[in-house]
């Protein structure tokens, strides 16, 4: 497939969107930095720990108070850097599932991640207080996929109707597990109702460590763009062009609740990203994956950044879950609307 | 070395089977055509070969080599397939799905080359869309979809190419169009497809591989396998074939009723000629009369759909004139019918005596069906046969303008 320069130039304008949204949210907050500030910091900690500390003239130049940098580089920068690698993750991850099960409705937590790894966390809440929740998180995230996945597995081959029913079906039983937890968690209820409605609260570079794989991640799935778009003709017709359909079907689902998976058990389930981010980036470059995924996945980090940002500035660190459903579902019903007028 | 050889095949849905011990091979750039009735097991058969279904028994070679062994990517650079339609879920253009055809060509890390779009464009020229390159899929009709579906096809520059009923959805002009350009192709590619329309098949198709109940019941040349037994053997019912006038090739007519009646009606003697009492003596055998016709000549149209109606017949040698032998058997068949029909055949001197004999039967109730044609029966005797005409009117011989007429009358009779 061709693709139109026209349509291309949206790469480097949301590249542009996303870097100068990355700076501008590091600056606001409750305690407002100057850009510059922002910027002289930012480049001062790069060449610090590529150059060490003292060796250079340009250190008294880009010094700025102690203060600041606690704030920029500790409190800010790995918490910006989470929520646009995790906004990507939910974006890839959707657009991913949206291709593979050619149902616009499906989401990256359709087949069961989000309620996996919510009850993962929620373990890890109630026996340990809290100790190894990601951890937990991202292994409740996989065991829920991979039972869908052998649920619904027949002769080789996965329909992909089963495995949305028993999708469905999985996260239903697990919700109710997951609310007995809540019914006889006691005081560790408001942690656990905190941790479902998803955020980036006390996240430190160790978190920023584990949602890097998710780079990864979003590289591998491009390298299947052009598979995801045969698909999207119908499996049959697909092999007749010489996809191996269930080989594809199996690394996508892999790759994509991998990438769900890490979103979860570092910020919770956060709902809507992953759902609306590919339906508005289909709009305005076209249903060709290897243009929508790249496209997304900027667009995916950009939205979460911000929902992130407008909660921690305005809005008392309320759970970031909270925006994105306000936001998505009423523009996912706008969306839903526009399209049955046409 | 054979681009297909299926040698004894089985394959089952489940545990239902669906195809059984069959057999088949295509040459080189010949068109091969699968038909048989619904549930007889064509796109089964195809999809065997595409590798969508796993076969139970039996091997598939492609030019001597395993179909097992074929890679996704090297099937996909060997054989097309033109579905019936497809459904795309997304908004692609009519080049981005014929690019598509270009995928077992590129590699994973690689993107299309100047190579590829060129076969692009060449696919979609000779499919006759270069001019809808542009345009959303769904946005184009459903024959330029098949169209597009074919330059998808050619675009992966198979040997083989099958169609699965690829032209059932469209009208008569798309469906000549498209298989119009397939032939065009062949030489370098086999075709091999399923068809329902067997006129289509007849005369498309080198060979053709007529399936029953899972099985190949006839192989050959459409003269051999489309006769009037094997489709009554296949079909259940009774099906004419014909050699069409301009092309030469086979072609079949049903007989539009399922299954003999019993004739609860007396017997009508039908005078006709020259095509003029066809669609009468299916209307009477359609009603229930036993019929007879004749003196008819073994060339004549009327007697063709006589003997293809089981209808007895007094026949005639080619361009000869009613013999006594003949006239005799004319007169048995009047002495035993009810009434005497004569159609507005053209009349000379070489079947005059077909309604010279009817002067001789005073009380034999006659009808005189023509169309309002003008003069009533083509006279070629010079008069003769008008005033004999104008005889049995006088006598009381009842004037019919339709059909339906002249079977209310003679129902009225019985």
């Amino acid at each position: 497939m061709s693709l139109p320069r026209k349509t291309l130039m949206v790469i480097p304008i949301l590249i542009c969107a996303l870097l100068a949204s990355m700076v501008l949210a590091v600056a606001v907050g409750p305690t407002t930095i100057p850009l510059d500030t922002v910027l002289k910091t930012v480049l001062y900690k790069v060449i610090h720990a590529i150059a060490g500390p003292a060796t250079i003239p340009l250190d008294t130049l880009l010094f700025t108070s102690a203060n600041s940098q606690t704030i920029v580089w500790d409190v800010r920068l790995p918490r910006v850097i989470a929520a646009v690698l995790v906004g990507c993750a939910l974006a890839v991850a959707g657009t991913t599932m949206q291709g593979l099960f050619r149902n616009p409705m499906a989401d990256p937590y359709i087949i069961g991640t989000s309620s996996g790894g919510a009850l993962g966390a929620t373990l890890a809440i109630v026996l340990f207080s809290g100790t190894g929740r990601p951890v937990f998180a991202f292994v409740g995230a996989m065991a829920a996929t991979f039972t869908v996945y052998f649920i619904a597995r027949k002769g080789g081959k996965i329909p992909v109707e089963t495995l949305l029913l028993s999708g469905v079906a999985l996260a239903t039983l697990l919700s109710a597990f997951l609310s007995f937890l809540m019914y006889t968690a006691g005081k560790s209820l408001h942690q656990i109702m905190f941790w479902l409605m998803g955020g980036f609260w006390n996240i430190s570079w160790n978190d920023v460590i584990i949602v890097l794989p998710i780079l990864a991640g979003c590289l591998v799935i491009y390298l299947f763009a052009r598979d995801v778009n045969i698909l999207s003709l119908g499996e049959e017709d697909a092999t007749h062009l010489g996809v191996n359909v269930e080989q594809l079907k199996r690394i996508l689902l892999a790759l994509s609740s991998f990438l769900a998976g890490i979103a979860v058990s570092v910020a919770g389930s956060i709902g809507f990203i992953g759902l609306i981010t590919p339906h508005v980036m289909r709009l305005i470059v076209g249903p060709d994956h290897r243009l929508l995924f790249p496209a997304t996945a900027l667009a995916g980090g950009t939205l979460l950044l911000w929902s992130d940002t407008l909660t921690r500035t305005f809005a008392n660190d309320m759970p970031v879950g909270i925006i994105t459903a306000c936001f998505g579902a009423p523009f996912f019903i706008y969306l839903l609307r526009s399209r049955m007028k046409t | 070395m054979k681009p297909v050889e299926i040698i004894d095949i089985d394959v089952s849905y489940g545990a239902k089977k669906v195809i059984e011990a069959v057999s088949l091979s295509a040459g080189q750039g010949e068109i091969l055509g699968i038909i048989g009735p619904n549930g007889s097991g064509k796109t089964t058969l195809l999809r065997a070969m595409s590798r969508i279904v796993a076969r139970d028994e039996g091997e598939i070679y492609l030019n001597d080599r395993n179909l097992n062994l074929f890679s996704f990517r090297e099937l996909a650079q060997q054989i097309a397939v033109v579905p019936q339609d497809i459904s795309i879920g997304f908004d692609y253009t009519v080049r981005d799905i014929v690019m598509m055809g270009r995928h077992p060509y590129i590699g994973r890390l690689a993107s299309e080359t100047a190579r590829d779009r060129e076969t692009c464009d060449r696919a979609m020229h000779l499919a006759n869309i270069a001019h809808l390159a542009g345009s959303s899929v769904h946005e184009i009709s459903g024959g330029e979809r098949q169209r597009v579906l074919i330059a998808r096809a050619l675009a992966q520059e198979p040997k083989i190419l099958l169609l699965d009923e690829a032209t059932s959805n469209l009208d008569i002009s798309h469906q000549i169009e498209i298989l119009n350009i397939i032939r065009g192709l062949t030489g370098s590619i086999t075709v091999i497809s399923v068809f329902h329309d067997l006129n289509l098949a007849a005369y498309y198709c080198d060979r053709l591989i007529m399936l029953k109940d899972r099985r190949v019941f006839a192989v050959g040349e459409p003269r051999d396998v489309l006769t009037r037994e094997t489709l009554n053997a296949v079909y259940g019912i009774d099906i004419l074939v014909r050699t069409h006038p301009l092309t030469g090739k086979p072609y079949i007519l049903p007989v539009y009723e399922c299954a003999a009646k019993d004739r609860p009606y007396e017997n009508v003697h039908v005078v006709c000629g020259g095509g003029t009492g066809s669609d009468l003596l299916y209307a009477l055998h359609e009603e229930g009369f036993r019929v007879s016709t004749g003196v008819l000549n073994v060339f004549d149209t009327d007697y063709a759909t006589a003997t293809a109606l089981d209808i007895p017949c007094v026949i005639e040698a080619p361009f000869a004139a009613i013999s006594p032998g003949a006239r005799e058997d004319l007169a048995r068949c009047i002495d035993a019918a009810c009434a005497v029909v004569v159609t507005a055949m053209p009349i000379g001197q070489g079947n005059i005596e077909n309604i010279r004999i009817l002067e001789g039967y005073r009380d034999k109730p006659v009808i005189l069906l023509n169309s309002g044609g003008n003069p009533p029966f083509p006279d070629y005797t010079g008069g003769e046969a008008e005033a004999i005409i104008q005889k049995l009117l006088g006598r009381g011989a009842i004037p019919a303008k339709r059909i339906e007429e002249v079977l209310q009358i003679l129902k009225k009779w019985a």
